[in-house]
């Protein structure tokens, strides 16, 4: 499969072995449901596209696996003739400094004339041709209404087909964690998809997006790769044109730690004490086309070597993916991947807290990091009631893991009724379907509750906080910096000021919750005090409160739409716009 | 691929009445807001083939489409959007699932070896863990950003 796979780091195999030991736990936890199970083979067939920011999983849903495309277009230096559209690059002799243009900016898709030229590539005749098959195909979470129009035009009106359903990548992968694991298709679970742009945590109750309960933290394996190209360029060699090779150094090398403080002393050690430091030898593009990890005890090996260029990665190895667990590392003001998986589940309806616990699943590229699960798992249990069952689950494949789950829903009874066929759309237009596209799997029927447990929530944590559970403050490290203070004086350089760092910025409208965050940078190191942090809450959970009657639907009447309402009609929605599953 | 051992990117060794210069609270932020811009971008370099009518080559959509302006609308423009749409219609916008700020402390590292980083740069504040990573700082990017 991938080079992940190949390497023997102990850290993965344990990793694989507690993935293992999960598996067959969980395999317990319900009985399968055998009536809906043994029923009907798939009479659908279908494209299924899962279309992400940095690779495409394209295939009809008859194959046992989806191709791995690229969503770019290269460019080489070394063939000024050519363009590399998706898997062309394969056909590049020299991959050193290329140069990419991609479709999508922060995961939605702005650029249409480098989106249009990689989809046509997708779409043809040698790699994923549509001929008459419906379409599934995926976008982010609140894909924007213009991008959506643009890809109801691309794909009615210039590839003409018969019908398509779009969904966010992570309805698909509900449906086959549930038909995987073989528990209820509605079984509640939180979904941590961290893909090349950005991660999400949703959680699922009813089969539905618990709306309050969603969080998206601003790093993805984009942010990674160039943060790691950064710190090579300035340590070592200037790599910061070889984004395509770092990134492959990044696959290669990079692992979660269990505990980052413990990971660093062993780095810090020279000799065979330290079993983090590896040598990378880079790709020359001549003998060597893909870099590896040097084995020191191939000598053969090493002769070949010695006119090739090394990378030394020591604590790189772990610093990096330590981003998505604390942002502020690289002074981002944002919770890291963990804590969001926390704050998720308590934004949850009370009774489905502790059912949403037992089923967290773990999607996107960024999860095969070698040691991301154990991490995740450690970091939840400890922030978590002790009571609470947790389990997280990494698949065997979780880059692949949405696509795979266009099959169960192509099973899911009726669901030939939902897709919108080419007729629907010319006659009804993109905003009556598009409505019909993003009210499926979608709850937030009981936000009306939303203000008061958000401010319970917090009390929670802040007490949690106080025991220390949650804020994991480490004591000795303000010793630390007390005792540095006292050096300082000789030194002559400034004392750490309690707090003091990189100075964080919000970032544009990224980091910009409308509540002036941009003006606080300045006291955004010191722990808010419970009143700020309840009354920011509350503000945000009423922003969230004033929300969608209108918009979505579910567990609520369907009756009671607007008559004038076409989510309304029975022949649009034959079985309503509510769960179905 | 050749890479060029490079020596530290930029070195101007700071004059000792240089030391004083301290970086104020906007140009830090600046210098971090250029920091994640960086860690955005698709590409640090040039296109390579900016050179040669390459244009022509690329698949474009034909005309009629070509004309449509949601085709080129910026990405600023669409969030402004769904949040006023989402505003008008009470639903919960891109905005609204923004991770919040984390309650635990930040954590500091060295900016020139990585490891933990007791130390701040007195000029720019940036992190680092001992005399010889100070050195190393004054001497690359302290100040750099400031310009
Ligand atoms: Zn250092
Ligand atoms: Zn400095």
């Amino acid at each position: 499969m991938n080079s992940f796979e190949q390497k023997t780091y102990s850290k993965l195999s344990s990793d694989r072995n507690d993935r293992i030991r999960t598996k067959r736990r969980r395999s317990s936890v319900g009985p399968s449901d055998s009536n809906k199970e043994a029923k009907k083979e798939c009479d659908l067939m279908a494209v299924i596209v899962d279309s992400g920011a940095y690779t495409i999983k394209a295939g009809l849903s008859s194959q046992q696996n989806s191709t791995l495309i690229p969503n770019c277009i290269m460019k080489a230096k070394s063939e000024r003739k050519r363009l590399f559209v998706g898997n062309q690059i394969d056909e590049c002799r020299d991959c050193s400094g290329l140069y990419f243009l991609l479709p999508c900016e922060r995961g939605y898709i702005t650029k249409w004339d480098v989106q249009k030229p990689v989809w046509d590539y997708v779409f043809s005749k040698n790699v994923c041709p549509i001929n008459d098959n419906p379409v599934i195909v995926t976008q982010p979470l609140f894909n924007f209404k213009s991008i959506q129009d643009c890809m109801d035009e691309i794909f009615f009106e210039e590839y003409e087909v018969n019908s398509m359903f779009r969904l966010n990548p992570t309805d698909l992968a509900r449906l086959k964690y549930a038909e995987e694991l073989k528990l209820k298709d509605d079984v509640p679970c939180v979904i941590v998809d961290s893909g090349f742009s950005f991660t999400h945590v949703i959680p699922y109750i009813n089969g539905n997006k618990y709306l309050n309960g969603i969080r998206r933290l601003n790093v993805g394996g984009k942010l990674l790769t160039n943060h790691l190209k950064d710190i090579i360029s300035y340590r070592q060699y200037n790599v910061m044109e070889e984004t395509y090779v770092i990134n492959q150094v990044k696959e290669d090398t990079c692992y979660v730690a269990e505990n980052v403080k413990e990971e660093l002393k062993i780095a810090a050690k020279t000799g065979s004490a330290n079993h983090i430091v590896r040598n990378y030898v880079l790709p020359d593009f001549n003998n060597i086309r893909r870099g590896y990890i040097q084995d020191p005890n191939n000598s053969d090996q090493k002769e070949k070597e010695e006119s090739c260029q090394i990378l030394r990665l020591n604590n790189e190895r772990f610093i990096v993916p330590e981003i998505l667990f604390h942002p502020s590392d690289i002074g981002m003001k944002s919770m890291g991947i963990a804590e969001a998986v926390v704050k998720s589940i308590y934004s949850c309806p009370k009774q489905q807290q502790e059912n949403l616990a037992k089923n967290i699943l773990l999607i996107g590229g960024n999860c095969k990091f070698p040691g991301f699960r154990s991490r995740i798992y450690a970091d939840l249990r400890s922030q978590l009631p002790q009571a609470w069952e947790v389990n997280v689950y990494l698949p065997n494949d979780p880059i692949s893991y949405c696509w795979e789950g266009g099959r169960p829903l192509l099973r899911t009874p009726d669901f030939k009724n939902f897709l919108v066929t080419k007729d629907e759309y010319e006659e009804l237009g993109s905003s009556i379907i598009q409505q019909r596209f993003n009210t499926w799997m979608i709850d937030n029927s009981t936000a009306n509750e939303e203000p008061k447990r958000a401010v319970e929530v917090y009390k929670y944590l802040d007490k949690l906080n106080s025991q220390t559970i949650f804020g994991k403050q480490d004591n000795g490290n303000n010793s630390l910096e007390t005792k540095v203070n006292k050096e300082n004086i000789n030194l002559s350089m400034t004392p750490p000021e309690n707090g003091d760092s990189g100075t964080p910025i919000s970032l544009g409208d990224e980091f910009d919750l409308g509540t002036g965050s941009e003006d606080t940078s300045q006291d955004s190191f010191q722990q808010p005090t419970e009143p700020e942090i309840i009354s920011r809450t509350a503000r945000k959970a009423n922003l969230r409160n004033n929300s969608p009657e209108n918009m979505v639907s579910v567990n609520k009447d369907f009756e009671s739409f607007t008559s004038d309402d076409l989510t309304n009609s029975a022949e649009l929605f034959p079985l309503g716009t509510g769960s179905y599953l | 691929m050749t890479i060029s051992k490079s020596t530290l990117r930029g070195s101007n060794r700071l004059k000792e009445g240089d030391k004083r210069r301290v970086v104020d609270e906007t140009s830090r932020k600046r210098r971090q807001r250029k920091v994640m811009e960086l860690l955005e971008s698709d590409n640090y370099h040039d296109d390579p083939h900016a050179d040669l009518v390459m244009s022509k080559k690329i698949p474009r959509f034909d005309d009629s489409l070509e004309q449509r302006s949601t085709r080129t609308k910026k990405r600023n423009q669409l969030v402004d959007e769904d949040r006023a749409e989402a505003e008008a219609n009470k639903r919960v916008s891109y905005m609204d699932i923004q991770c919040e700020e984390s309650p635990m402390p930040p954590r500091h590292f060295c900016a020139v070896c990585g490891f933990l980083g007791h130390y701040s740069c007195l000029s720019c504040g940036t992190r680092f863990c001992c005399i010889r990573c100070m050195d190393t700082h004054a001497d690359t990017r302290c100040l750099k950003w400031a310009a």
